[in-house]
């Protein structure tokens, strides 16, 4: 939609609520419950035809950098989440799918998804929606 | 003004309109000028020859397939459209009782509004500046009414917005005051020969007439004390309470400046937001019901394509029947596929491998809506607000839209948010009663009665929505500039065509239009 970003708007209030588990570091099931189950299903089997499933998922569970690359830029039908979640949410996110439903690879740090958005030029999230289109 | 010009000058203006909205529109433009260049985008092509003897095979049933069974039709070809839902109209849909949609992943829902309530779901307006289907909505008899717009009695609410956060702005308040300010500012600046050097003493003389009107300044001291327009404090009426009413005081620059609230406005609306915008009287599926009442006899219902083939001499389409489950095929000279490229993704097709990356390559876009039935027309009987949208910053919920009709009866349905990327994405992991629960969280900030007065809701997540998937082509410039114009010049005998082809993405003139040059480009193959 690329509609340049008009107000701040207030942080989530789900992610306020949130707020006490970022001292330990995001919550990866909640950030995956709000950000991604209405799609990829709160089991990870994704809908068949339509949304892929993340249990079992190559792209997932492979290296770190190729999976983040995915939150941070988007990949096919699915859109970016840089703008949304900062590094260490996406790392949460990320960690929490690799480590669920049967999967088992190594999770991933906020330092190496800052790394990543720095070298791919994606700019830090801004969070920030309004508009009025269609 | 001293012998430069900075005004838009002709040449710069086309040059805009074309970067705004494409060739068509500038051809349009042009037109309205009386240059003598045929507008394309008013009326379907003016097509020689005939179809006789020949095939085509539509996919899709939305507002593109549609367009193109009508016009094909008309030149003598034999169409056949598969159309996979049970009723056409594609993502142009109005939910009213009896209505359901099943999300993909999440629960039936099923609309129990009250007779004669709806909420359009899909698109729900139709700018003056889109032509095409206004052209069809004439042709067609299907009756239009205003949709309002442009309110500036609603209210904008804010919760991040400085000294100005929580409260109950109206539009009209924001537009004054910015203005007034503003024009004080400038009109002084002109005063105190600040800007001599830009301008002569004749149009400083001129600007500043202007800027006393424009601004509501006060004729000799240039200030900015309020106007009428952003409303009294106490309204004017008979005898002599309240008589000539109370006067409203304005609001701060200083604050306005700290709130951001300028940026909620434009003076000049967007393109294509201009006043009058229309929406067809008890609901927008009317236009597909309308086409229906003419090419409803070559549509086939539940019919999912699954599989397109081609070869030197036709194409074969293979489709499942969704009540017998059946794989059943249809043969044709020619394919107009209109499945968006979010669905068609997924279809088994022998197209090249170039043709397939680009039909990956462009996203779409997650959009939410949801309609809340309320008892009671508060934002009528308590604020004044008649139709128009609520803006608000409050996070998922971007406008609360008020219906342009049904005008002070009892009951009416509000649009309670309507969200796209990620706040569409969050919203849609909710289910439907936590939708619900979400919305009149929000509303009631703003509305005291929001709560209380809410009966029934109905709510979209368009990218759960099977056959959809997304609200519409979300292009960057990357895809446009490398996947846009192989998709436009389709493979083979197939040919793509619907709002995902054209520059007014999401909207249903970018359907239609897209429809018109495709036929255009296929009845060419076709008569070669």
């Amino acid at each position: 939609m690329n509609r340049p970003a008009l107000l701040h708007a207030a942080l989530a209030l789900a992610l306020l609520a949130a707020q006490p588990a970022r001292a330990q570091g995001p919550d990866g099931k909640t950030l995956f419950a709000k950000n991604c189950a209405a799609c990829h299903q709160a089991n990870g089997r994704g809908i068949p035809g339509a949304f892929p499933a993340l249990a079992g998922s190559q792209v997932a569970l492979g290296e770190p950098a190729q999976a983040a690359t995915v939150l941070l830029k988007g990949r096919g039908g699915m859109p970016a989440f840089s703008g949304s979640l900062d590094d260490a949410e996406i790392a949460g996110v990320l960690s929490y799918v690799r480590a669920s439903w049967g999967n088992s690879a190594a999770g991933v740090s906020g330092a190496e998804v800052e790394a990543l958005r720095t070298a791919l030029q994606v700019p830090p999230p801004s969070r920030g929606r309004f508009g009025n289109k269609n | 003004m001293n012998g430069r010009n900075p005004s838009l000058t002709r040449r710069e203006f086309l040059y805009r309109a074309a970067a705004v909205g494409g060739s068509s529109l500038l051809l349009n433009t042009m037109n309205a000028w009386g240059m003598g260049i045929a507008s394309r985008v008013t009326a379907p092509p003016q097509l020689s020859g005939s179809g006789k003897g020949k095939k085509v095979v539509i996919l899709g049933a939305g507002l593109a397939g549609l367009t193109a069974a009508y016009e094909l039709g008309k030149l003598g070809y034999s169409v056949q459209v598969l159309e996979a839902r049970a009723f056409a109209g594609g993502r142009c849909q109005t939910a009213r009782k009896g209505f359901s949609l099943e999300e993909l992943g999440g629960e039936t829902q099923h609309c129990n509004f009250d007779e004669g309530h709806y909420i359009n779901h899909g698109p729900w307006r139709i700018p003056l500046d889109h032509q095409s289907t206004l052209y069809y909505t004439r042709l067609f008899d299907v009756p239009l009414e205003v949709m309002v717009n442009d309110n500036d009695h609603a209210f904008v609410y804010l919760e991040d917005a400085g000294p100005l956060s929580k409260q109950r702005l109206r539009g009209a308040q924001i537009k004054a005051d910015m203005r007034g300010h503003v024009a004080e500012l400038l009109a002084k600046t002109v005063q105190d020969h600040q800007l001599d050097a830009r301008l002569g003493s004749d149009d400083q003389a001129l600007l500043l007439d202007y800027l006393v009107n424009e601004g509501a300044l006060g004729k000799r001291d240039l200030s900015y004390k309020g106007r009428n327009g952003r409303g009294f404090a106490v309204n004017p009426g008979a005898g002599l309470a309240p008589g000539p009413g109370k006067p409203s005081d304005p609001l701060a620059f200083s604050d306005l400046l700290a709130a951001k609230v300028g940026k909620v406005y434009s003076a000049v609306q967007e393109f294509p937001m201009h006043a009058t915008m229309f929406q067809p009287v008890g609901g927008m599926d009317q236009i597909p019901r309308a086409f229906v009442r003419r090419v409803g006899k070559t549509i086939r219902y539940n019919a999912v394509v699954e599989r397109i083939r081609q070869a030197p001499d036709g194409v074969t389409i293979g489709y499942r029947d969704g009540a017998s489950n059946k794989l059943a095929t249809v043969r044709a000279d020619y394919c107009l596929c209109t499945v968006p490229l979010s669905v068609l993704r997924m279809v088994d097709t022998d197209f090249s491998e170039r043709f397939k990356a680009a039909v990956q390559a462009v996203p779409y876009a997650p959009v939410g809506k949801i309609g809340l039935q309320m008892r009671r027309r508060f934002w009528e009987e308590d604020e004044q607000i008649y139709g128009g949208h609520v803006l608000t910053d409050i996070k998922g919920i971007n406008t609360i839209s008020l219906p342009s009709g049904g005008w002070q009866q009892r009951k009416g349905v509000v649009l309670g948010y309507y969200n796209y990327s990620l706040d569409a994405i969050e919203v849609s992991a909710l289910t439907p009663a936590e939708r619900t629960e979400f919305a009149l969280g929000a509303g009631e900030k703003i509305f005291p009665g929001y709560r209380d007065a809410f009966e029934h809701s109905f709510s979209v997540a368009w990218h759960r929505v099977r056959h959809s998937l997304g609200g519409w082509g979300d292009w960057s410039d990357e895809t446009r500039r490398s996947a846009y114009p192989v998709l436009l010049e389709g493979e083979g005998r197939v040919l793509l065509a619907g709002e995902h082809l054209s520059y007014l993405t999401g909207w249903q003139a970018g359907a239609i239009e897209s429809a018109w040059q495709q036929i255009e480009r296929l009845h060419r193959r076709a008569s070669a």
